[in-house]
């Protein structure tokens, strides 16, 4: 397969980028997406035309949340619950232009070319996304009873891998879908349930803090997450946000 | 000055709020218009809107309304504007995500929800206010006011000077200009409690004389609507009002946290159907007159 690449090309954080376009030929639509990203930047390095593009990977399995590509105006490309890793080019046009842009928000500036730089989640994570207790080792199985139900929505919501997808689909460049599988995989369990109130006020004020935009119910994160996270959970850290907004003690 | 910082989520909940309670009063707006339609020259409309006009529970809801409203107007606005920071570089291709179109245009919608809103005001409430002229109706038992019926007692009795008489009589003329005014145009309503259809230039000389003078929303609609391309902007801004509205009561339950599996379709099916209802329902009226009258 032959494709037309629209590349964001930008030297640093500073400079001004630009689109660039690259032709890449014999392409097998077995090939993923980022595989095709391979051959091209082999084939820039091997022909001395241009610095490789720079683009964030790491597994490549879809499960670490390192790759993510505004890719024809979808991100993780034209495919549902996939990271971009795991997108095929079977699922493109032979002879398609193919538009690659990096993540666009303000909490998450380009560092280069399509890599942006995601420590704002970290910064989101770091203010109370976790159990502050020292777990210990593994507990004696059913020592804590959890209903199955309640089990299941936590792992759906801890599927989350913060590739920042919800962001980048987002209008208005909210978080929200993010926080709230957090918030939702911590509040569904014992464990976590303890620190919820606190929990969810000082995440949603980081978030708040790192100007993500506002959730307006729209669901373009719901649709573009690579882990089909649902907009319940969005629904759930609202409730939580109440409940600990109204339950305050000072 | 350091303003207290208000998170997002609060700010969105009070949007939600204010927001249901706008969509209560839209169904109580569109009940009463809607008595327009009823061929009983105005009676149930003057009842409904002269309730609303006097009742005391309704004043304080209007003060409610108007402050809701602008919260509902400013808390948007500012939050859009966060929103718009939040992405300062665009992105080159536009989104491709399956989303709805009235979601995604809410502030759109909005503003021309907005822009509906003043030329209702211009239209109806300003003339309320004294703002703009309208038409206008009076109470037919406060044309003869018992004030004027003392004066005439007193002139008949010959216990007024002849200068108050002769102030007696110029008031007599204005309210008897207006007496044979509805008298030869019909300007009566039909349960005879109203003299309708007065311009304003009828009612100025009775300033001071004729308490109970109240804008003539019934005929003013009819008049309003009676004008084809005043009607067609009124439907076209409506359709704006639909989109808003489809989005808005399924958003706001999303916003409470009201969200369920087995309630979300029963929700979102809710919020189309109310959207409708009320859209339909406001726009009959228009149309109506627009066609049949």
């Amino acid at each position: 397969m032959n494709f037309t690449l629209k590349i964001w090309r930008q030297e640093n954080a500073k400079a001004k980028g630009r689109f660039e376009t690259y032709k890449v030929e014999n392409i097998s639509s077995d090939c993923s997406f980022l595989e095709m990203l391979d051959i091209l930047n082999e084939s820039l390095i091997s022909n001395k035309i241009a610095h490789p593009v720079c683009f964030d990977n790491d597994c490549r399995e879809g499960i670490c949340g390192m790759c993510g590509l505004y890719i024809n105006g979808r991100p993780h490309g034209n495919d549902d619950g996939v990271t971009t890793c795991q997108l095929h080019m079977r699922k493109f046009k032979d002879g398609e232009t193919i538009w690659i842009e990096p993540w666009r928000a303000k909490a998450f500036p380009v560092i280069r070319d399509l890599v942006v730089d995601r420590t704002a989640y970290d910064k989101i994570i770091q203010a109370g996304g976790y159990v502050s207790v020292s777990t210990g080792g593994v507990p004696d199985a059913n020592s804590i009873l959890i209903a199955k139900d309640k089990a299941d929505k936590a792992m759906d919501a801890a599927e989350c891998i913060g590739c920042g997808a919800c962001v980048a689909a987002c209008k208005n460049a909210s978080a929200m879908l993010f926080v709230s599988a957090k918030v939702s995989h911590l509040a569904l369990l014992p464990q976590g349930k303890v620190e919820a109130a606190n929990r969810v006020q000082k995440m949603v004020e980081k978030m708040d803090e790192l100007g993500f935009g506002n959730c307006t119910n729209t669901y373009a994160c719901e649709a573009e997450c690579p882990k089909l996270i649902k907009r319940s959970n969005i629904a759930r850290l609202n409730r939580e946000w109440i409940c600990a907004r109204v339950g305050k003690e000072k | 000055m350091n303003l207290p910082k208000i998170a997002s989520i609060s700010k969105k909940i009070v949007v939600a709020c204010v927001g249901l309670f706008l969509l209560v009063f839209l169904l109580v707006h569109m009940g009463i218009n809607l008595c327009l339609l009823r061929p009983d020259g105005g009676a149930w409309y003057i009842a409904a809107s002269n309730f609303m006009g006097t009742n005391y529970i309704i004043k304080v809801f209007e003060v409610v309304l108007f402050a809701a409203l602008i919260a509902h107007i400013i808390i948007t606005v500012a939050l859009q504007i966060q929103n718009w920071k939040a992405r300062p570089v665009r992105y080159h291709q536009p989104s491709k995500s399956k989303t709805s179109t009235a979601s995604k245009t809410m502030i759109w919608t909005g503003g021309l929800v907005f822009v509906f809103l003043v030329l209702h005001f211009v239209n109806f409430y300003f003339v309320k206010m004294g703002l703009v002229e309208g038409k206008y109706m009076i109470q037919t038992e406060e044309l003869f006011s018992t004030e004027l019926q003392n004066e005439y007692m007193a002139a008949t009795q010959g216990k007024l000077s002849e200068e108050e008489v002769a102030l007696f009589q110029s008031k007599m003329e204005k309210v008897n200009a207006i007496a044979v005014k509805a008298e030869a145009e019909g300007l009566s309503s039909n349960d005879m409690k109203w003299i309708m259809n007065l311009s304003a230039e009828d009612v100025k000389p009775l300033e001071g004389i004729v308490e109970g003078v109240e804008p003539d929303f019934y005929n003013m609609s009819y008049e309003l609507f009676g004008n084809k391309v005043y009607s067609i902007i009124y439907l076209l801004l409506f359709v704006a009002l639909a989109f808003h509205l489809i989005h808005a009561m399924q958003s706001a339950f999303q916003t409470l946290g009201l969200n369920h599996n087995k309630y979300n379709k029963f929700i979102e099916g809710f919020s189309w159907i109310y959207a409708i209802i009320i859209v339909l329902g406001f726009a009959t009226v228009p149309v109506y007159i627009m066609c049949f009258v």
